[in-house]
């Protein structure tokens, strides 16, 4: 481990010291992810990078992009896994060389796959593991199937889930009956699908336009890193956006709305915090506080949340935010792993830099000291908060034809609630 | 003086813990003396998740009984559901020995022997074996002994479950030094309550729903023909309350309480309720839609479910008695109704039979008045498990606790 920290910390220093030159890279694994990047809606693409992963070489050929990798030319020659993760997974690893190149030297990695089918569930996690070892920080974002997919699609997405929980920082899924819920009646299944992409668009950008606009409040990427060094958690992923008149109240109300934050693959306490908020000029630091504080109380406590305010040119009377979150469910377990890309070198690296970021630094120093009392109460908290957890989180799977009876019914069979 | 046995029956739920503390005189009269209520904690979809707080709620229910009883109970009958029970029938055939073809007492003996022979996995236990009926040469008859014919065969429904879970329950009462004198299948508790014995011979369907499962026991030919569990309970309409209406736990419990439905009153379609009622910050106005889709569509699924566990056994033709709703869920307003629909079934809400004291009649009661009806029959060594009710009915009197 203490070996893993000497090699990556010269490589880590090089780009940290020069914040410009973060590498990004989104990459798409399978059809749903080559499609979910291609519709990436990114106005300034600046320093990242886009690219697309996939075993079908047709699909391949109608990306606009210009970085694509195929896989597994010798498992499944150049046709698609077929929608089997066992397939998808061969086919990674029979070209696990060219995925290292892909992520090699990158420090931010976002991963946007559909699981459920085969090369999304089964090249991933390779992808993911690739990345994690090369020392970048990795984000997958995942669209779960509908229900009415089949249960089998379903397992496979479970089991890729775990897999992908294990190898990434943090791991967003989006279960697509879920997304269903956020559309009107007459929406049609091309337009579901869209709505992921587009979810997934606006948790991508929340995160890179935090790293990279000006902003009243910014994050940079050491501090970004230290939130999300635990592997194997549960995480919070919320969007609310408003507009118009009282934009801000609207987009507070839009995100205590958001069904991402109300599913139990969600946990709502989360042990640190990534909020970001992004509005136009006319944006005023009061609003930002008010938010921030409103924001904290509901989802974890103040002393391990990281804020970052944005100010877009285009978001002129309207605002929207973003939070993330991670939970150490695992407890001390996840701890060692998380070193993996180490901590403490990351302190370092924020100390070594200069200006603007030093207050950061003594910040995330603070945090460090705070960290072992505030862990040993969660774990008396614990039960106090079960209700605000999913309910039957930590029970059995209550299976029947296939389908988890736990999760309410009106979502499995796609009724929509409108409120 | 007529002899008095003290029994205690104990429903771990997963809403409450229930003890009730009963007084068997002489072998004819049974007094409820105490009765000692919980809240319940640790239990999620009937089974133990934490044994901890199970065991601590459990044994403060089990003290509150017995102070309020004065007696001290030395054996209890314990109430068991959760999703690991399950139940299948077979059959046990043998051949008519006497040389006349008179069906002898040992001939029945060796049937049900052979009935009862199958062999579980190592990890599952049988909890009751449940006699149906005898066939004579393809003939159903109630009491073949001394009929004649070659082959005779008897049906038997068997309810097993995991070991572990059952010990775990069991253990919960050892725990407290008290011997578990049997444990029974809550839905037959249930349904010895609310059924009568003409319905159990005409076909009834008795749906028990709880906090975190939902029971039934089909009766037909005054036998208990099948049995099941389902994990759902109000539990889970509380959940997706949360969910869909994106708001706390705790909210949702008092919103299912106040507005949950059934069915939709057509005049309520537009209409919006408050969702604390204060005005307070973050209270807002929930359509009455909503919570009427999602209640409706979970409910929907547990009665779809229940008609496919029974598949062809139930056919309204064989069911005469109809169908009973029991169990605190059974309370949301309509539920019946729905129930008639999907099931297909004339439905009503059963509650204990009127002999009982008011403020135990109600539906959340019924399993655990269940448990002590069957410990009352069960000092009367019957062994069927059915008891005979228009006797227990002159004899049973409930007392004020």
């Amino acid at each position: 481990m203490a070996s893993d920290n000497l090699e990556n910390s010269p490589h880590m220093l090089d780009h940290e010291n020069d914040g410009e030159n973060l590498r990004i890279k989104i990459i798409g694994v399978g059809g749903a992810g080559n499609n979910a990047v291609d519709r990436l809606k990114l106005d300034d693409l600046g320093q990242i990078h886009l690219a697309v992963v996939n075993t079908d070489s047709q699909v391949l050929a109608s990306s606009p992009l210009q970085d694509k990798i195929l896989i597994g030319s010798g498992v499944t020659r150049g046709l698609s896994a077929g929608g089997e993760p066992d397939i998808g997974r061969k086919a990674a690893e029979a070209d696990r060389a060219s995925l290292e190149r892909l992520v090699e030297g990158v420090d931010l990695v976002f991963l946007l796959a559909g699981l459920g089918g085969g090369t999304g569930s089964g090249a991933t996690p390779v992808l993911a593991e690739a990345a994690t070892k090369a020392g970048a920080l990795v984000l997958a974002f995942v669209t779960l199937p509908f229900t009415l997919e089949g249960a089998r699609r379903h397992k496979q997405a479970q089991n890729a889930m775990s897999a992908l929980r294990r190898t990434c920082h943090a791991v967003i899924p989006l279960p697509n009956d879920l997304l269903l819920q956020q559309m009107d009646e007459q929406a049609t299944v091309l337009d579901a699908y869209a709505m992921a992409d587009e979810w997934i668009s606006r948790g991508v950008c929340a995160i890179w336009s935090m790293l990279l606009k000006t902003g009243l409040i910014n994050v940079d990427f050491a501090t970004l890193k230290k939130g999300f060094d635990n592997h194997g958690g549960k995480t919070l992923f919320g969007l609310g956006y408003g507009s118009g008149e009282d934009f801000e109240n609207k987009a507070v109300e839009d995100l205590l709305l958001c069904p991402l934050l109300h599913t139990p693959e969600f946990s709502r306490k989360a042990d640190s915090l990534i909020v970001n908020i992004t509005g136009g000029p006319d944006l005023s630091m009061n609003k930002v506080n008010e938010i921030m504080n409103l924001v904290t109380e509901k989802f974890g406590s103040k002393d391990n949340t990281v804020m970052s305010a944005v100010i877009d040119e285009n978001m002129q009377g309207s605002l929207s935010i973003c939070v993330i979150g991670t939970t150490d469910l695992n407890g001390d377990k996840a701890r060692p792993f998380g070193i993996f890309t180490g901590s403490r070198t990351v302190e370092s690296t924020v100390t070594d830099d200069t200006g603007a970021t030093r207050p950061v630094s003594g910040d995330t120093a603070k945090r460090r000291k705070k960290e072992p009392p505030r862990h040993s109460q969660e774990v008396f908290a614990f039960s106090r908060d079960d209700d605000q957890r999913g309910y039957f989180e930590k029970s059995e799977h209550n299976l029947y034809n296939g389908e988890d009876l736990d999760v309410p019914t009106y979502l499995r069979r796609g009724i929509k609630i409108k409120l | 003086m007529a002899k008095r046995k003290i029994i205690g029956a104990v429903e771990i739920g997963t809403s409450k813990v229930v003890v009730l503390v009963g007084e068997i005189v002489g072998d004819r009269s049974l007094n409820i003396i105490g009765r000692g209520q919980v809240a319940s904690y640790g239990m999620k979809k009937g089974d133990i998740v934490n044994f901890r707080s199970v065991s601590d709620r459990t044994h403060a229910a089990i003290i509150t009984a017995e102070k309020n009883s004065g007696t001290t109970i030395g054996s209890v009958y314990l109430a068991q559901t959760g999703g690991h029970l399950k139940g299948f029938y077979n059959k046990g055939s043998v051949t008519v020995c006497s040389p006349e073809n008179r069906v002898d007492k040992s001939d029945m003996l060796r049937a049900v022997e052979s009935a009862k022979r199958k062999d579980l996995p190592p990890d599952r236990v049988y909890i009751h074996h449940i006699q149906n009926e005898y066939r004579l040469d393809g003939h159903l008859i109630e009491d073949p002994a001394a009929m004649r014919g070659e082959h005779l065969d008897v049906g038997y429904w068997h309810i097993h479950g995991d070991e572990k879970k059952l010990t775990d329950h069991i253990h919960v009462i050892n725990g407290m030094g008290l011997k578990v004198e049997d444990v029974i299948v809550s839905s037959i508790a249930s349904g010895c309550m609310v059924a009568s014995e003409a319905e159990k011979k005409n076909g009834i369907l008795v749906i028990d729903m709880g906090c975190g499962t939902t029971d039934y026991v089909l009766y037909r030919g005054g036998h208990i023909v099948r049995t099941g569990v389902i994990p759902i309970g109000g539990d889970h309409i509380t959940n997706d309350l949360s969910m869909g209406l994106r708001i706390g736990g705790r909210h949702s419990e008092r919103l299912k309480l106040r507005f949950a439905k059934a069915m939709l009153n057509p005049k309520d379609k537009n209409d919006r309720v408050w969702l604390i009622g204060d005005m307070s910050i973050g209270d807002r106005r929930i359509p009455r839609l909503a919570i009427y889709k999602i209640v409706q569509s979970r409910l929907k699924e547990i009665f779809q479910i229940v008609r496919d566990d029974l598949g062809s056994t139930l056919d309204s033709r064989n069911i005469a008695g109809g169908v009973v709703l029991t169990g605190g869920t059974s309370r949301l307003p309509s539920i019946a109704n729905l129930a008639g629909r999907v099931l297909g079934i004339n439905t009503r809400l059963g509650k204990p039979p009127p002999w009982i004291l008011k403020s135990m009649r109600v539906p959340e009661y019924t399993t655990v008045l269940g448990l002590l009806y069957y410990g009352l029959t069960a000092q009367r060594s019957i062994e069927k498990i059915t008891p005979q009710r228009r006797l227990i009915r002159k004899m049973a009197r409930i007392l004020n606790i």
